[in-house]
């Protein structure tokens, strides 16, 4: 089911968070919500789920217009951060209680049941409480009970936060695969840019109540239209310089570095922000630039390099692991100039 | 909790100052069971008579009449103010109601404020509902006085149940009634249970509203048969009798105090009396 | 977007809400008009009616009505006519008498009994027995003297049937006059009570009692709270639970043990006794004792709330701070007045003024123990607004009186209730349902 915001505002109050804002998650697709927190990610969650009450616009469930509907009425699967498992209730009730809301018979909602555990691996873990269950195993229950009802779309909200980073792994595969066999469409909000680029199909990309880009993970993260996607992706993260255009080249204090080929007309002066992947520097590339290694961090398969160039201005390099270069080495690394990822006064890409 | 210091001299104050309690308690049980020498406390022999009263009405009146009378009091308080306040302090804890600021602050003003000063305003409201000297009336009224307090209480047990269960619940189709009973209430369970305890025994504690509201009505409770048998004038007056019977009313609370104390506990430190 | 208003809210707050307006709202508004009457025992609760007795006709005089008028009040008729005879057939008086009363007799009447039974004896069935023949002649008599009327209209038809010469002011002046239910006083009872001496007197006993029994409470509840934190669990629980029994023991039976305790053959009476100590009645004996049992019957069972609520303070303290400072050298006294009194000022201020309120209105234990004696040197406010009002031995209850110095609790306690809500903040505790539909 195709969902779509069509200018969603949302205000607390009379503080406005989120103001005509538009999007659409395609049938069976699994996108996420990306953007730190306090950027109004949980907001458009609650608001497709009915939890928060629109201010304007609409918000369709393929033709449908669920925005003055109760949560009751929308047909939609959430997974909270805590999993919201009750605690009363043993796994099998829990899965059971979207089924016995809705009046079905005792043999449908066993049937169901069971076949919801077998897809979430949980068919020994019926009899127990929430309680009994390790934080992964908890997952999956609050995954089978949201889906067990079929809904429309399927939310989820940090669903790995609370989880510990073996687990967080073993539960990234797990909630995609799922989603793939059942084919529904989903939304994930996270603020973690790992799991939105290894789970998702799309990634929109949001900031104060703003949706920056909306792209796939790979396109997102070789092509951001700001300075702030730039930023939020990729670990470790990009090196911003801020210089100017000097004579079609980007100069920073006594520095000179290249700038990429469609920007050798810039008018002189103009203020740039430049931005260099740690990848960029020190593989391949045309020019080489000079500098003096000044923090080195191994990081087991790769290490991680500073080379100060000049008082101040640092480029970060990460390379397979190299016993030939120590701190305080002068090396002479390679800039990758066609990939640079240049922006304007405004944060916007060049 | 820290082992630096010694322990006895706190524990010798601690015992001073706790001695005319523990006196007092203390000759509460023994001087049921035993007779002694006038003029003097120390138990000479064991005895049973004083619990005469428990078989023989002829001594001070029945006693199981105003017992079943107390409990009849004190349990439908119970069922009363655990239906409303469960439900009301899940409407102010988690529903949007208008008002609800206001509510909740008339709530706690009433919860701090003392309703005996009341007393008047209430006697005059049964006069003209004519309920005055009628059980009824007075359970209501003894209800009507606990209600702030249950409300407030609840709605702290509910405060801490974690929205995502709600959320939860709604989004798995469920009408909020439905989240509330099938959800919500499992999770205050406990909550209901102390509640419920500290107001049967502040029930079949009540002493002034019976002896007020109802002086002419032909029931009793215990409060008020033990003010009759402990009157000095009657003629069958001694402190180990009063005592007795003292005794025999206080000991379903004791037991629930025994039972109950750590829950108790909680509930106590919302504050009640003085 | 508002948040709908959810009718399950609605419906699940009205049962609540309809017990608070019985029992509070309800309450307090007729305290509040109640104040401004006279109602007592004698004007009764739900209005009077309209009676002229002997008493209101002397006060009438005095105020200057007509004495032809009050002279015709006063009167006895006897009057025979259709109402008269019907009420004497259904009084019993024997058929063919009465008959002959309404052959001969009808449509006259007698200024004086004397007259009537005159003309009576007359008739030939006249009942034999003077005895009988008075009861027979009652039933004829018509006068407005201490005779009960339901209305106004009533009491008015009848003075101007026996006293058609009075003006509609006078017998508008009568009427008003005879009323016997409650009436509007304005201030009245207000400045009667200022007036009174006794006020004044009463007005330092609660003070004093509020004062003397506020610190015995905060301080004991500290000390307690104190010792059994750092005591070993299982020896502070004995005392915390000893601590507690007053709390939870019903008021009458408390009553009655501290009753064991000072009266006269009482505990320490015989222990006095033995080491010829001045022996008495303590809890009626003297002032000083008298106060001293109040204060600690009262202190015993306050203590525990704050000991309880500084119990839940201090473990709330980080046990890394006590060990800091034992490793630092401090002394146990250092411990307690630099770490753990400090962090204990905002429970203590909530104890004070929590019990201050409490403590105000709290007269039950007083009444059961020294019922404000000797004379009336432990009555405190609420004590004599309740024995004004609702419980005294002459029966004759000042509703009124009682309902005014109730009031100024009920103002009082407003006020203070408001201001703690302000002061600790418990408005804060209110935040916004997150579902929103």
């Amino acid at each position: 089911m195709q969902v779509t915001l069509k200018d969603f505002t949302k205000a607390f109050d009379d503080l406005v968070v989120i103001d005509k804002m538009n999007l659409t998650v395609k049938d069976g697709e699994m996108l996420a919500l990306l953007g730190p927190s306090g950027c109004g990610k949980s907001t458009t969650l609650f608001a497709i789920c009915g939890i928060h009450r629109i201010n304007g616009g609409q918000i369709l469930f393929g033709d449908r217009d669920v925005g003055e509907l109760p949560s009751q009425k929308r047909n939609v699967g959430v997974v909270f951060q805590n999993y919201a498992l009750y605690p009363h209730l043993t796994v099998f009730d829990n899965i059971a209680f979207p089924l016995s809301v809705r009046g079905d018979s005792e043999q449908a909602i066993d049937r169901d049941v069971r076949a919801m555990a077998a897809m979430t691996h949980i068919e020994d873990l019926l009899h127990r409480r929430p309680s009994q269950l390790s934080g992964g195993q908890q997952q999956r229950v609050a995954l089978a009970r949201a889906l067990v009802r079929k809904p429309d779309v399927l939310l989820l909200d940090e669903p790995l936060a609370n989880l510990d980073a073996k687990l967080r792994l073993e539960m990234r595969s797990e909630i995609r695969r799922i989603q793939l066999e059942t084919g529904i469409t989903a939304i994930l909000v996270t603020h973690d840019q790992v799991e939105a680029m290894s789970m998702c199909d799309r990634i929109a990309i949001m900031n104060k109540g703003e949706i920056l880009q909306v792209a796939t993970p790979t396109e997102m993260y070789r092509a951001p239209v700001s300075k702030f996607v730039a930023g939020f992706l990729g670990n470790p993260p990009i090196v911003m310089l801020e210089g100017r255009a000097e004579a079609g080249r980007f100069a920073i204090d006594s520095v000179s570095l290249p700038l990429p080929a469609r920007l050798a007309s810039t008018p002189e002066g103009t203020p740039i922000s430049l931005g260099i992947r740690p990848e960029h520097f020190g593989r391949e590339g045309a020019e080489a630039i000079s500098g003096v290694v000044s923090f080195v961090e191994p990081q087991g398969r790769e290490t991680l390099f500073d080379v100060t160039i000049a008082q101040g201005v640092v480029l970060r390099s990460i390379q397979p692991v190299r016993s030939d270069i120590a701190l305080g080495s002068s090396v002479s690394w390679v800039l990758d100039t066609e990939h640079l990822l240049p922006f304007d006064a405004n944060g916007q890409v060049l | 909790m820290s082992r630096n210091f010694a322990f006895w001299p706190i524990i010798l104050v601690l015992a001073l100052i706790t001695a005319p309690l523990a006196i007092m308690y203390l000759f509460l049980a023994i001087d049921t069971v035993t007779t002694s020498a006038p003029g003097s406390f120390w138990p000479t022999r064991f005895t049973l008579e004083h619990w005469r009263f428990l078989w023989d009405a002829k001594l001070t009146g029945d006693v199981w009449g105003p017992t079943a009378t107390t409990f009849i009091f004190a349990s439908t308080m119970v069922v009363i103010v655990l239906t409303v306040s469960s439900t009301a302090g899940y409407a102010i804890s988690r529903l949007n109601l208008p008002f609800r600021r206001l509510f909740l602050s008339g709530i706690l003003v009433m919860h701090a404020f003392p309703a005996v000063t009341l007393l008047i305003g209430v006697f005059l409201v049964l006069q003209f509902a004519g309920l005055y000297n009628t059980l009824i009336g007075v359970i209501l009224v003894k209800t009507g006085f606990s209600i702030p307090f249950g409300v407030w209480i609840m709605k702290g047990f509910y405060d801490q149940v974690p929205w995502e269960i709600e959320m939860a619940g709604v989004q798995d189709g469920a009408s909020r009634f439905t989240v509330w009973w099938r959800l919500i209430l499992p999770q205050v369970k406990p909550g209901l249970l102390s509640l419920g305890i500290f107001v049967f025994i502040d029930g079949w504690s009540e002493f002034m509203l019976p002896r007020i509201l109802a002086p002419s009505s032909n029931f009793d409770v215990l409060s008020t048969y033990l003010n009759r048998v402990s009157d000095p004038d009657t003629a069958q007056y001694n402190f180990n009798l009063v005592k007795s019977v003292g005794l025999f009313y206080t000991l379903p609370i004791l037991a629930l105090y025994a039972v109950f104390q750590n829950r108790l506990m909680n509930i106590f430190s919302g504050g009640t009396k003085g | 977007m508002r948040a709908r208003t959810s009718m399950l809210g609605m419906a699940f707050v009205t049962p609540a809400l309809l017990l608070l307006i019985a029992f509070f709202f309800m309450p307090v508004a007729l305290t509040t008009v109640f104040a401004f009457t006279n109602m007592s025992t004698a004007t009764g609760i739900t209005g009077g009616s309209y009676v002229v007795t002997g008493n209101l006709l002397r006060t009438l005089g005095e105020r200057g009505v007509e004495p032809a008028v009050l002279e015709v009040l006063e009167q006895r008729v006897f009057a025979v006519d259709p109402k008269t005879l019907a009420a004497a057939a259904s009084a019993g008086v024997e058929p063919q008498f009465l008959a002959e009363i309404e052959q001969q007799l009808l449509g006259q009447s007698f200024d004086t009994s004397r007259a009537f039974e005159a003309a009576l004896k007359k008739l030939p069935s006249r009942p034999t027995r003077t005895r009988d023949l008075k009861l027979a002649a009652e039933p004829f008599s018509r006068a407005i003297l201490n005779t009960r009327y339901n209305s106004r209209e009533e009491i008015g038809a009848a003075i101007t049937s026996l006293a058609p010469a009075a003006s509609a002011e006078t017998v508008g002046q009568i009427t008003e006059a005879s009323y016997t239910g409650w009436r509007w006083v304005e201030w009245r009872n207000f400045s009667t009570l200022l007036e009174k001496p006794e006020t004044l007197r009463i007005l330092g006993n609660t003070v004093f009692y509020v004062t003397a029994t506020l610190a015995f409470n905060v301080g004991v509840g500290l000390f307690l709270a104190i010792c059994i934190f750092y005591l070993p669990q299982k020896t502070g629980g004995v005392f915390s639970v000893l601590w507690l029994l007053p709390r939870i023991t019903p008021v009458v039976l408390y009553a009655v043990m501290w009753k064991w305790m000072t009266w006269e053959n009482g505990f320490i009476y015989n222990i006095a006794q033995s080491l010829g100590l001045p022996a008495f009645n303590y809890m009626k004996g003297s002032v000083p004792t008298a106060w001293t049992i109040i204060i600690l019957l009262n202190g015993f069972i306050g203590a525990s709330f704050g000991m309880i609520i500084f119990s839940g303070a201090l473990r709330a303290i980080p046990a890394q701070q006590l060990w800091a400072s034992e490793v630092d050298g401090a002394t146990r006294w250092q411990q307690i007045r630099r770490i753990i009194l400090p962090q204990l000022r905002w429970p203590i201020l909530f104890v004070t003024s929590y019990q201050t309120l409490s403590l105000l209105s709290s007269y039950e234990q007083i009444w059961l123990t020294t019922n404000g004696g000797p004379g009336s040197t432990t009555t405190v406010w609420a004590l004599e607004a309740f024995k004004a009002g609702l419980s005294n031995y002459t029966g004759n209850l000042e509703y009124a009186v009682g309902a005014a110095m109730a009031l100024v609790l009920v103002i009082v306690g407003i006020v203070l209730s408001v201001l703690y809500l302000r002061v600790f903040r418990f408005d804060e505790l209110v935040s916004k349902p997150k579902i929103e539909f």
